[in-house]
This record gives C-alpha cells, structure tokens and sequence, in this order.
C-alpha cells in the first residue's frame, strides 16, 4: 500500500525475493558443475570437477541442481498462473507491441536521435526479454537435461539421434544462458552506473521513489495517482492504463 | 682378465713345438718302418660296411705332440707283430682305440671328459675333439667359439635327473645368423670357460632354461627389470614354471630380433594363448598380418607389452586401452593407407564416454567403468565396420550398448553419431543446432555488448 510521503515503495514480496534466491544459487551450482563438464579440458575445469570430488559427483551436483530449478520453474508457472488466474494479478510479464516500440525508442535516444528515454511500466522491455529468457530456457534446459539423463528412456519410444540433439541443445543454450547472465544481468543489476554498486531491489523488496519515476514511470503514475511532467514525447502515456494494484 | 694365461701357455707350447720340429722333424726308424706301408692309399673295411682310409700323413705326426712316442705306444702294433684285427663300425674301433688315451691321460682331472666318457663313451671319443694323429690340445685348434663348437658341434647328449636326454649340440649356422652372433658362447654361458667346464646337473630341461635365462640380464637391464611388472614374471614367482622365460619368446642359439618379423613374432605367442591367437587371425587386424602380410597392424605386444605386460585384466589397462588403439589410430601416415578417420579417438574423447573416461584416469578412479574402445568394438575379434550394412552395425551395437545400458532398446544405438563429426549428411539436427546456436551465440551477446556500450555512452553524455 503507497503512502505519498514515502522515500521507497514496495515492489517484491518475500515470495519473489526467495525465488530469486534460489534460482540465483541453482543457477551457480548449475553453471559451474555444468561449463566445467562443456569445457573440460581446462585446469579450471579440471580443478573444479576434482573439488566436487570427480566427475561421477560433480554429474550428480548438476543433474539435482536441474531438478531443482525445473522445480523452480514450473512452481513459478502455477502460482503466476493461478495468481493471474484467481487472485486478479497483472500479467506484467506479457509482451506487448509497445515493449518493441520501447526497445527502437531507448536506442535512439541512446544514439542521440531522440530527447527522452522509452516510458516504461512495471518491466521493462529488458527485464521482460531476461524474465522470458530463463523461463523458457530453464524449460529448455529441463527437458533436454532429462533426456540426458535418462536416454534409454527417451530411446523407448523416440527416435535415437534425439539424444545428441537434445545434448547440442543443452550444451548451447547454457552457454548463451550463461553468456547473458554475465554480460547482460550483471551490467544491469551489479555494474549500470545508475545502480553501481549493487540493484538491490529483488533482495529489500522496495525501489526508491526517484527510480521508480525515472524506470517505471506508467507505474508510478498509475499506483500514486500522480501525473509526472510530460517529458515523454512520441508515443502515448495511457496506453497500459490499469488498476493500480493493491 | 683370463686371456693371458692361454696365450702365454699357448706360446710357450708353439716355441717348444718349433724347437723340436727343427731339432727333431725326422721320426724314429719304428714309425718310419709303419709309414712305410701306411703312407700308401688304402683302407679297411668294418663290419658296419663303411671304409676307413688308414693312409697316414706323415707331416701330421711330425707336426703332433705325439711325434716323439712312436705308433706303438697308442696302436699296439709293431712292424713284427701286426696282428689281423676286425671292427663292427668305425665307432667301435675310435672309441677301442681311444682307450689306449687313458693309459696316460687322467680323464678324471676334467669333470667333463670323465662324464662323457662314463655316460657315453662308446658315442663319443677323445679322438672326436682332439684328433687322432695331429693330436693336438682343442685350445690349440680352434679359438673363442670355435673352441666350443668342437665339442658341441658333434652329437652330443645332456641328461637331465628326469631321465630326458637332450642334444647338445649348437647349430653353427643359426648361431651365425643370430643378433648374438659377435657374442661369445662364454658371454651368455657364464659358469663355463676354456678352463673349466663344471659338470652341473638339472632336474629338467626347463630348470636350466631358467637358470640359463636369468643371464639376459647381464646385458638386457632394462627389458629384465620391466619383466618385474609383468603378469608373466608375477605367475613364476608363485612357482607356475610354465610361465614364459626371455628365451620362450625370443629363441636361444638362433636369437632374432623380435621386431623383424610381426608374425613370429604373435606366433611365440601363440604357443601358449592357442585360443586367443585364433580368434585374433580373424580380426581384421590378425587377418590382414597374416592374409596379407600388412605389418602395420598390432600383434600381441603392441597392446600388451611385451615385457611389462601387467596382464589385461587389471583395471590399469582398461583405462589405457584408448591410449593404445590411438597408438595407430591417430597416426595419419597409418590410417591413410587403409583409408581409416583419424578423428576416431577425438571423438571418443569429446563425448561422454571419453570425457568420464578421462577424468577417472586423471583422478585415479581406475576402479571405475566406463565404455572404451574394445567395449564397441570387442578385444580379439575386432571387425572391420565399414562394408556392413548399418541395420547389422546396430543390431551388433545394441548388444554391446546393453553391456552397461541393460535398459537399451532397439532405438538407442541411433544416440551415438559413431565416430563423426556431426555434419549435414551423418547426423542433420545435430549440425543444424550446433550451427544455429553459433550464428545466435554471437549476435545476440555482441548485440547486448553493444546496447551496454551505448547505455554507457549515454550516461557520459548526459553528465
């Protein structure tokens, strides 16, 4: 509930804030016990793979890691499913045209071409782009893992070259998942000037005033009711007009 | 260190010789009265049929230590008294007349000549050695190895405690031929010399080859103290006497280089692992040795060693084993001939098999299990795959998948893109994935790289 006089205003609950947590620490485990396998023929790999005790284990470490984030994954497809479902939560993830629209607008004004920033709402077209990212590629990396690991399985009933490719899947798709993380959301969370030395957001569960105005302005606008100097020329304010939330 | 001693002795005896035979070159009137028939070209007959020239070359006995005692002291004739005597053989009347040697000459002294003359003295005689009338010391006839071959060159026996009797007898020609051939008999039979001549008794005949092989090592070190490692040497020491010895593989008199000769080679080995050795000559790799005479191809000991062959069942040697087969196979100057991938082990290497199989070598797991080489392929029995057709490939390789996969069905073999690098032809979704994700990879992160860039840019700016 937003009180005007506030310096922060709630974004996360405790929920978002676990779960970000966790796929975050799943994430590590993954990545880490996953390239050294990808990569294994270097010391670094070699060092890691020994510190886990072997390759035996460090495959065990990974292939529970996966359960554990396809766990994570399809929790947080239910609940936002029944949320949005039952319980009248925004379905702010969804891709709009205009988050297009926002992505063409922020590189022009990047580029000099144009006075302001794209006025964005609750996400931006970057958070939606990451957000998508990892719930379809932890999707990706699911399945494919399993037919992995269990290829007899798999083999039962489909054909058998689906077992390479599922492994040219996962091998690639980590990969760029783990490329992503470390140039994309790093930059953004950890080293954006204009969050240095760390976004803190998804670990307080609350976002200062002045950023909320300056990323999020549609939200702000719309959850305080307050109507913030038109800066914003090209496109309409008003387009994602909802209720503010409660 | 003993090469002094006869030739002093030896130049002693030649001065004496010279001296005398200036001194003394005409032979008493007895011998001459004897040469006077026997100088004449005739000669007796024996009961056995064969002939003996009894022609005497005066210049032998001039040239003879015996050329002072006179014909009498040895044939018992005089020129008055020269009685009609008849042989069965020639044998009998050598070994008759070798008697009269004893009546001066102690054969006891020599462990050797009183063996030889108390076991067989009827085969062989001092006359054999020694000479009749250009009798002479054997140390004066003949030098290094000929000084052995005097004796051992004739029909003799060694007898061993077991009651089995064995020629002794060395084969001049194949010694010749032999890699040992500068060598001394002296060098590998080390108890013997031109001075003494031990007479050593052996239960067996494969007591003395063991005895007799542990002198390699005087010379070959190396080979010896890597023998310590092997299976072979492990089953001796537990007292399995049949467990090949240096000279079971590699020969005695007639020693050759192992490596010359592939075939001989896989054949010594043959001689106990009959078994084994047929089903390898119908390996491609046995079949083409011995078919097709191709020496490219491994034998036994290209993959288990010849002298430190630790025995293939320890697990050492299963982890070894890609190491082994790439040993060839990932030599190009060998896999062009015969139109075979040197890419084979790599992609072992890089697939999951591989890549646990590396880690457990790396780590010491060698407890562990994993698919290698042989596993696919088989051991002795490895086939050629090429000209099958792909559905008997399968067929084969699912068994051997379900070793390990118990659960494998007839689909699974298809996860395995053999030995290729997946390409459009051999395996089209791998590739197409692989290149997919190559183009994706790069445009997106440099695309984001370049978005950061800009965003940096534009905060600078803005300041």
């Amino acid at each position: 509930m937003y009180t005007a006089n506030r310096e922060y205003i709630k974004r996360f609950g405790p929920g978002r804030i676990i779960e970000h947590w966790l796929n975050a620490g799943v994430f590590v485990l993954l990545v880490i016990t996953g390239l050294a396998q990808k990569f294994h023929g270097y010391d670094i790999s070699q060092w890691i793979i020994l510190l886990f005790g072997g390759i035996d284990t460090t495959r065990v470490v990974h292939r529970y890691s996966g359960i554990a984030l396809g766990i994570l994954t399809f929790q947080h497809i239910l609940v936002a499913s029944f949320g949005i479902l039952f319980s009248r939560w925004q379905p702010s993830m969804i891709i709009h045209l205009k988050d297009f629209r926002d992505a063409v607008d922020n590189i022009r004004y990047y580029l000099g071409l144009s006075e302001h920033p794209a006025r964005c709402d609750r996400y931006d077209y970057k958070q939606k782009f990451e957000y998508w990212g990892v719930v379809i590629g932890g999707m990706l990396m699911v399945a494919t893992g399993l037919a992995l690991w269990f290829p007899t399985v798999v083999t039962r009933l489909l054909p058998g070259q689906l077992i390479p490719v599922a492994k040219a899947l996962h091998t690639n798709e980590a990969l760029l998942a783990f490329l992503v993380i470390v140039t994309w959301h790093i930059y953004n969370a950890i080293f954006s000037p204009e969050v240095l030395p760390l976004d803190t957001v998804i670990f307080t569960g609350k976002i200062s005033r002045e950023r909320m105005v300056h990323e999020h302005p549609l939200e702000y606008e719309r959850i305080t009711g307050i109507k913030l100097p038109p800066h914003h020329e090209g496109h309409a304010a008003a387009e994602e007009a909802g209720t503010p939330s409660s | 260190m003993n090469i002094q001693k006869p030739h002093l002795i030896f130049s002693v005896v030649l001065a004496a010789l010279l001296s005398f035979s200036v001194a003394e070159a005409q032979l008493s009137e007895t011998d001459q009265a004897c040469l006077g028939c026997h100088q004449m070209d005739q000669s007796i007959k024996f009961g056995s049929g064969e002939t003996l020239s009894i022609k005497v070359n005066a210049n032998d006995i001039e040239k003879s230590v015996h050329r002072i005692i006179g014909c009498s002291t040895c044939h018992g004739f005089t020129a008055d008294n020269h009685p009609q005597r008849s042989y069965k053989s020639k044998k009998e009347f050598s070994s008759l007349s070798a008697r009269k040697c004893m009546q001066c000459h102690d054969t006891k002294k020599n462990k050797i000549h009183e063996k030889l003359i108390r076991e067989s003295a009827t085969t062989t005689t001092c006359t054999d050695c020694h000479g009749s009338h250009n009798v002479r010391r054997v140390r004066e006839l003949a030098k290094g190895n000929q000084y052995c071959l005097t004796c051992h060159s004739k029909e003799l026996e060694v007898h061993y405690k077991d009651g089995h009797r064995e020629r002794a007898m060395v084969d001049e020609a194949a010694l010749n031929k032999s890699v040992h051939k500068n060598l001394s008999c002296v060098d590998c039979h080390v108890m013997v010399s031109p001075e003494d001549h031990p007479v050593r008794q052996f239960q067996n005949k494969r007591d003395f080859s063991m005895v007799m092989a542990e002198n390699c090592r005087r010379c070959h070190f190396d080979k010896y103290s890597r023998t310590l490692e092997g299976i072979h040497f492990k089953l001796l020491t537990q007292g399995n006497a049949k467990a090949p010895i240096c000279s079971d593989c590699h020969g005695t008199h007639a020693i050759a280089s192992a490596r010359k000769d592939k075939l001989a080679n896989a054949q010594r080995c043959e001689q106990c692992h009959k078994d084994i050795y047929a089903i390898y000559a119908k390996s491609v790799h046995g079949a083409a040795l011995i078919n097709e005479n191709i020496e490219d191809v491994p034998i036994c000991s290209d993959c288990h060693k010849a002298h430190d062959n630790a025995g293939p069942h320890t697990a050492n040697f299963r982890i070894s084993v890609p190491q082994i087969c790439a040993g060839c196979h990932a030599k190009k100057e060998i896999m062009q001939k015969y139109g075979l991938s040197t890419k084979v082990v790599d992609t072992y290497l890089q697939d999951f098999h591989g890549v646990t199989m590396k880690f457990y070598k790396q780590f010491g797991q060698t407890d562990k299990q994993i698919a290698v080489c042989i596993d696919c392929h088989g051991v002795h029995n490895i086939v050629r795959v090429k000209n099958q057709s792909a559905a008997v490939v399968k067929q084969h390789l699912l068994k051997r998948c379900q070793k390990c996969h118990t659960d494998a069905t007839a689909n699974f073999p298809d996860s395995w893109v053999s030995h290729y690098e997946p390409n459009i032809k051999k395996a089209p979704m791998v590739y197409l994935v692989d290149l997919g994700y190559k183009i994706f990879i790069p445009f997106m992160i440099i695309g984001l790289l370049l978005q950061i860039v800009l965003h940096l840019w534009r905060y600078a700016v803005n300041r």
